[in-house]
């Protein structure tokens, strides 16, 4: 039996806790439709679509309750302990560029690895992972950081091109006032 | 020839002029007459003499006192206007060498103490362009010794932030060129060469 897997389009814990919130609330449904009387209205609760493609993926029947248990479960740990990175970007990204990372990191990192998104102006380009205890700073920032020997350089080079014109202008100046008071006194 | 001694000519011709005239006009008084023969004698003699000096004669001595007064007093006048003229000129040439030579020394005190107040300029002109001088270099050197602190402190912190610094120009330059898919294939790599420290991480964090 093949083990759960999370779709791409569950990203964060909030889509965990929305996930088992409604799985709850399934199995709520079912559980009172046993014990209800006949001829009693009763209406099914509306499927999300993250429920939808997650039992889709796994190929599960909400009217089983084995499969409920299932999902009730996994859910359960996953909001207790699954893995969690926090990704910063410098806008907000969209969802479909979200999904593709957290594709990339469930197949390499963590199956049930789960990712919550946020903003820091700053950063430029690139992102910043922070995980349980590191942080990752992939962004343009921490790039330039790393090539900052090459800009004190660059830096120092302009600094003693521009210094030694500058010196030039600050000798000729005692000349022209020396020579004016000689003047005076020649007068 | 002073002014004093042509004075004294003109008092003593005055003097002289003045004597003449009370001898002419104040003839000297009889002796007493004595007494007897001799008184007779006298008086005979007066009245000879009252003959003989009538008024006639007297009048013509008078007229020749006079005329031998006049011609004095020409001839004397002619000589107070050539002594005049004389000191005149005398007196103009002594005034004139007196004068100039006052107005030498004047002239040569004025240039005297106009090349000393030159000189004290020169010389106080000079001590202010040395202390100018001093003042400048002093100036020069602290302004340097702040310039350069200030450019290293400059530096130290701008190094510190080179990163920011560049990423803002950076943003500022080609920031809304940037756009995320084209960071998609840089984040991955990232991740890619950090993949193992966050998988450690993962495995062992709380």
């Amino acid at each position: 039996m093949n083990p759960l897997t999370l779709p791409v389009t569950v990203v964060s814990p909030t889509d965990i806790a929305r996930l088992l919130r409604e799985i709850e609330s399934i199995d709520n449904f079912f559980r009172q439709s046993a014990i209800r009387q006949s001829g009693t209205p009763n209406a099914l609760p509306r499927l999300s679509k993250l429920m939808d493609s997650f039992v889709t993926n796994n190929q599960l029947n909400l009217l089983q309750e084995e499969d409920r248990q299932k999902i009730s479960q996994l859910l359960s740990e996953l909001h207790s302990s699954a893995p969690v990175l926090h990704v910063s970007f410098s806008v907000d990204p969209p969802g479909p560029y979200i999904q593709k990372i957290v594709a990339w990191l469930r197949n390499n990192i963590s199956p049930y690895v789960l990712v919550t998104v946020g903003l820091q102006p700053n950063i430029g380009a690139g992102c910043v992972v922070r995980t349980t205890n590191k942080l990752f700073d992939f962004s343009l920032r921490e790039y330039f950081d790393e090539k900052r020997g090459f800009f004190i350089d660059k830096l120092h080079t302009a600094i003693t091109e521009s210094d030694s014109g500058a010196e030039n202008q600050v000798v000729e100046a005692p000349v022209q006032i020396k020579s004016s008071v000689q003047d005076r006194v020649t007068k | 020839m002073s002014l004093g001694l042509l004075i004294a000519i003109i008092v003593v011709i005055v003097g002289l002029t003045t004597i003449i005239i009370w001898f002419i006009f104040h003839p000297r008084e009889a002796k007493p007459k004595k007494k007897n023969a001799i008184e007779d004698l006298t008086d005979k003699a007066k009245d000879d003499v009252e003959h003989i000096f009538n008024d006639d004669f007297r009048e013509e001595l008078r007229n020749r006192g006079r005329l031998h007064f006049e011609k004095i007093i020409g001839e004397n006048a002619m000589f107070l206007q050539q002594d005049l003229r004389l000191t005149t000129s005398q007196l103009n040439e002594f005034m004139r060498s007196e004068i100039t030579h006052v107005l030498k020394e004047e002239f040569s005190k004025y240039e005297q103490s106009i090349n000393d107040a030159k000189q004290l300029a020169i010389d106080s002109i000079q001590k202010t362009q040395d202390t100018i001088e001093q003042q400048r270099e002093l100036l020069t050197g602290q302004l340097n010794e702040q310039l350069k602190a200030e450019k290293s402190r400059s530096l130290s912190r701008f190094e510190s932030h080179m990163a920011d610094i560049v990423n803002h120009y950076v943003l500022e330059a080609v920031g809304e060129q940037i756009d995320l898919s084209e960071q998609l294939d840089f984040i991955l790599s990232q991740m890619e060469r950090n993949k193992q420290a966050i998988i450690e991480d993962i495995k062992n964090g709380a």
